[in-house]
Order: structure tokens, then C-alpha cells, then sequence
């Protein structure tokens, strides 16, 4: 027979007990989002920093809790190719406002992300940091994917795009309220293209056409970025 | 009906992750996998049922699939702390004036194009 001590660093040595730990963290998030329905309590943002608790407890580094959950984490890519259905629904809504939703898109894209480096870069961020910020305003499996190939952090940039979601879910509609945004479609674009998923939530329960082109522009803009912002960044190198 | 959805999209990932090694290495694999899949949805002129049984299930469980990568922010604690500031601000900043921005932007084209099509 084993001592307690035996058995409890089988249980920590288990292949499934950093994917358990971590359903179960984000299981918490999510009941506490569902709860109070405040975007601050956006399920990753909750069970982030606990997992993060739980691995520095548990006296582990990120290396090894990333081996341990390979199995979620493979999935990541399949899932960004399934962001293509979406986006594929999405574009047949976009005919009756065709140009300005591309004029919208790609002024309005380029102005937010210049913008983030050009704030990043007169802050005094590091040239990291500077990458990383760039994609912010896209879902993040597109953000992670276009930081690091810019020279970002993945791991970074999933939480400033978490980050910036949620405080466009907060403030944005009383800034739109303010600037006299009133029209849906233009209310839902703004949300969409800023605030991705989680300015895509909050745009749907302000109404059906709000979150139509919410998640149009989400779409687009992920795309948008995920074409143009590498493009851009090694052309501006190559100068 | 979901394995053959999720074999498609397993496909479409492991194309792009050859098209991005053979001739687009700045654009990442899984991007290049969904160009591909709106092309391939664009030529059908629908979505399969099988498609979209998987990658609804996908895309439901996105956020939870999210979570061990962000984690990884517990790496970068140092060059978080060196920049926070520069972080928050930059995040804050631009937010507050692209958001609003861009609905007056859209606002604007959308009434430019309506009082176009009345005249």
C-alpha cells in the first residue's frame, strides 16, 4: 500500500490532470460570466489567472503545463479554419451595404491598428510589445497567429485582444451614444471590427441587424488583418 | 456526419500548413486554411451539413480551446511589467477613438449611399 503522499503525486502526475484542471477552471469562469452576465467575467479572463494560480501552487512552469494540455491545444488550428464558415454566412448579408462596409473596413481597420502601434511605439513599448498590440481588435486565434509572425507573443496578444473585447463591451455603446452613432449597421460594424467576440455579443442584444454586421465585421476584419497586417509589417521591414 | 466535417476541416488546415512551408511562409498555415475553405464554400454555394455540425462545435468551444494559450502570459511577467503602462494606455486609448471612429465612419458612408439612391 502507498502513503497519501504516493497518491496525490500520481494524481498530479496524470497525463489528464492539467485538460481536468483546466475544464474545470473554465467551467468556473463560465458559470460566474452566466451569473452576472458582466463582461469582465469573460469565462478566459476568469480562468486564466486561476490556472495561472494553480500551476505556480502546483510548482510547475508553462512548458510543462503546454505539453500536458496538447490535446486542447491542437485544436486551435482546425477552429481557425472553421472560422471560414461564419465569415462564409456573414458575406451574403454584406450585399445591400457593399462600399461602405468596405470603405469601413479598410480605412477604419487601418486607423485602429496604426493607431495601436503608433500609441504603443510613442508610449515607449518594446518593439515585442509594439507587435503584439497590433492585432488586438481581431478574434484571437487570428491575433495569436498574426503576432507571432510579426515578431509578437502569442500567449500576449490572446489576452490584450480578451482585454480589449471586453472594454469595448462596456464603454463602447456609451461611445457610440455620444459620437451620435445610432444607425444598427453602423453601431453593430463598430462593435464588430473593435470589440470582436465579445463587442459581437454585446451588439446582438441590441438587435438583430446590430449583430448581423457585428459578426460580418468580425469576420472581416479578422480576414482583413490576417491578410494585409503580415504583408504590411515585411514590407515596411524590407524599406 | 461530424468526423466527416471535422476531417474537412483537418484538411483545409494541413493544405495550408503545406501552402505556407511552399510559397507563403508570411501568411500562418490555419489562415491560410480558411481562405481556402470560404474559396471552397464560395464554389459550392452552401455550407454542408457536416461542415457545420463540426465547426459549430468547434467555434462553441472556441473560448475554452483559448484558454492554454493565454496562459502562457505567465511566462512574460517581466516584459508585461516593463511596458504595463504603455500596455493599458495604448489598449484604452485606441479603443476609445477607433470604436466610435468607425461607426461614425459607417454611419456616414451609409447615409452618403441612401441620400444617393433617393436622388
Amino acid at each position: 500500500m502507498g502513503s497519501l503522499q504516493e497518491a496525490w503525486a500520481a494524481i498530479l502526475s496524470h497525463p489528464l490532470f492539467w485538460v481536468g484542471m483546466t475544464l474545470a477552471a473554465y467551467q468556473f469562469g463560465l458559470a460566474l460570466y452566466e451569473r452576472t452576465k458582466l463582461a469582465v467575467f469573460h469565462p478566459v479572463l476568469v480562468s486564466t489567472p486561476v490556472l495561472v494560480l494553480l500551476i505556480w501552487l502546483a510548482g510547475e512552469d508553462y512548458a510543462h503545463y503546454r505539453d500536458a494540455v496538447s490535446p486542447l491545444l491542437v485544436l486551435l488550428g482546425p477552429a481557425t479554419v472553421a472560422l471560414a464558415i461564419p465569415l462564409y454566412l456573414n458575406l451574403r448579408r454584406i450585399r445591400s451595404f457593399f462600399w461602405p462596409v468596405v470603405v469601413c473596413l479598410l480605412v477604419g481597420g487601418a486607423f485602429a491598428t496604426l493607431m495601436a502601434i503608433l500609441l504603443a511605439w510613442l508610449l515607449g513599448a518594446e518593439p515585442m510589445i509594439m507587435m503584439t498590440l497590433a492585432p488586438k481588435s481581431v478574434t484571437s486565434p487570428i491575433a495569436m497567429l498574426v503576432a507571432e509572425q510579426i515578431g509578437g507573443v502569442a500567449a500576449l496578444a490572446a489576452v490584450f485582444v480578451m482585454f480589449t473585447g471586453v472594454l469595448g463591451a462596456i464603454f463602447g455603446p456609451w461611445l457610440l451614444r455620444i459620437c451620435g452613432v445610432d444607425h444598427p449597421a453602423a453601431w453593430g460594424m463598430a462593435m464588430g471590427m473593435t470589440a470582436h467576440a465579445v463587442g459581437t455579443s454585446r451588439a446582438l442584444e441590441e438587435g438583430e441587424e446590430a449583430g448581423a454586421f457585428a459578426a460580418l465585421s468580425m469576420s472581416l476584419m479578422g480576414m482583413a488583418t490576417a491578410l494585409l497586417l503580415p504583408l504590411a509589417v515585411s514590407l515596411w521591414t524590407m524599406l | 456526419m461530424l468526423l466527416r466535417g471535422m476531417t474537412w476541416l483537418i484538411f483545409f488546415q494541413l493544405l495550408g500548413t503545406g501552402l505556407n512551408v511552399l510559397l507563403l511562409p508570411i501568411l500562418p498555415g490555419p489562415i491560410i486554411g480558411m481562405v481556402l475553405m470560404v474559396a471552397y464554400l464560395c464554389l459550392r454555394g452552401e455550407v454542408s451539413e457536416s461542415i457545420s455540425l463540426a465547426a459549430g462545435g468547434l467555434l462553441k468551444y472556441l473560448p475554452l480551446i483559448l484558454v492554454p494559450p493565454a496562459v502562457g502570459i505567465m511566462a512574460y511577467g517581466a516584459e508585461i511589467a516593463a511596458d504595463a503602462t504603455a500596455i493599458l494606455l495604448t489598449l484604452a486609448i485606441s479603443l476609445a477613438i477607433s470604436l466610435p471612429f468607425c461607426g461614425w465612419l459607417m454611419q456616414r458612408m451609409i447615409l452618403r449611399q441612401q441620400g444617393r439612391d433617393d436622388s
